[in-house]
């Protein structure tokens, strides 16, 4: 469970922003050129991870819809919390850390 | 009217409205000019932000002199205010040292725009909690951690307060600091009519302390010096569970206008790596959500 941007998403806009503000600012040849290889190794990224199945969230969409409907039994919390805390680790592992 | 004119410089931030610094005549100025966007379309047009600015600053409230809306600033509308000295940036200001008597400072702020007189600025609206569930409703994914913050405020609403003006973003980030404290409330495009005590909130909420998380008070102080103050200046009383309660209410506010942010992203409006990271960062906020749920003793 990771939500949006998906990573494909994410890597699409690093890819919007290095071609269209890095680049146009870069006068360095050199500096130029890596720019365009790493965007064609974003490219590369990219195309990899469109060919991942997209996340099933019919599980959270179902507890979503049970707490609207006041349906929040004891440990429902805990629940969602530890869902919560596994995103983290990838979205922002040092909030976790910082406790 | 105005002497020599310096040459405009662009300043970096602002999502959805351009400020640029320029000084007249030796007098330092800033216009704030539309945008690409607006953040979401309960935000105030630059008109109105305007005559909000007018009727603070003849009331007494530290704010930016306005100085002039102009309807058609090559193509946008903008106004022109006074550009006040002092640190907005609220990474830096948590790290400053700043006066201990800040908090007191900001209720004394909150206290005045609290009075403001809502018959002069009758475009504003009210604002009511259901219209987050609408905005949580419109980004169409599920967000149980959200789901459940927003359940706790349906079962532990406490008694509503009468509508008054309030600011509507009242926190660090969005007021200019120097070493002698608070110089000026910036930001007024979210005003509207609400209970006092969530506007008296937002400035706790985490994501607002700036790495801080143990000066409760946006990354700067304590709450009840704070709170002591603001009920001494006005005759409403706000009690600390009324606190707590709003101070929930701002996570989940600030939780959907995460995903609200990268959805204008995704759907093309502004494309930016800024909004679209915050769909990610959003985590954080929820996070916030489940533990202050565990402090009210929901498991």
């Amino acid at each position: 469970m990771s939500g949006r941007p998906t990573a494909e998403e994410l890597a699409q806009a690093i890819e919007e922003f290095l071609a269209g503000e890095i680049l146009p600012t870069l006068s360095d040849p050199r500096l130029r050129f890596r720019t365009l290889v790493a965007l064609n190794a974003l490219g590369i990224v990219e195309r990899e991870l469109a060919k991942l199945p997209r996340e099933d969230d019919a599980e959270q969409r179902e507890l979503a819809a049970r707490i609207r409907a006041d349906e929040v039994p004891a440990g429902t919390l805990a629940h969602v919390k530890a869902d919560i805390e596994a995103r983290l680790r990838t979205d922002s592992p040092g909030y976790l850390e910082r406790g | 009217m105005l002497g020599p004119i310096s040459e405009p410089v662009l300043l970096p931030g602002g999502a959805s409205k351009e400020a640029w610094a320029v000084d007249a005549d030796g007098e330092p100025l800033l216009v704030r000019r539309a945008g690409g966007g607006v953040i979401h379309r309960h935000t105030l047009s630059l008109r109105h932000e305007f005559e909000v600015l007018q009727v603070a600053h003849e009331a007494g409230v530290k704010v930016p002199r306005p100085v002039a809306y102009i309807e058609d600033l090559d193509g946008r509308e903008a106004f022109v205010m006074q550009r006040l000295a002092g640190e907005t940036i609220g990474r830096r200001i948590v790290r400053m040292t700043v006066p201990e008597r800040l908090p007191v400072q900001m209720a004394d702020e909150l206290a005045k725009v609290h009075l403001l007189p809502p018959e002069r600025l009758p475009f504003l609206a009210e604002a009511s909690i259901d219209r987050l569930v609408e905005e949580l409703d419109e980004i169409g994914e599920p967000h149980p951690a959200i789901e459940l913050g927003l359940w706790w405020l349906r079962e532990n609403r406490p008694p509503t307060r009468p509508a008054l003006v309030v600011h509507g973003d009242f926190r660090i980030g969005n007021l200019v600091v120097d070493e002698n404290g608070l110089v000026g409330v910036l930001d007024w495009e979210f005003a509207h009519l609400d209970d006092p005590a969530r506007d008296l909130s937002f400035a706790l909420v985490r994501a607002w302390r700036f790495g801080v998380p143990d000066r409760r008070l946006g990354g700067i102080g304590d709450v009840e010096p704070y709170l002591e103050r603001y009920n001494e200046l006005t005759c409403y009383d706000v009690r600390p569970e009324e606190i707590d309660y709003w101070e929930l209410a701002g996570n989940v506010a600030w939780a959907i206008g995460c995903l609200t942010q990268a959805r204008r992203h995704l759907t093309g409006q502004e494309r930016s790596v800024e909004l679209a990271i915050l769909g990610r960062l959003g985590a954080e906020v929820e996070h916030e959500i489940c533990h202050l749920l565990e402090l009210h003793g929901v498991t």
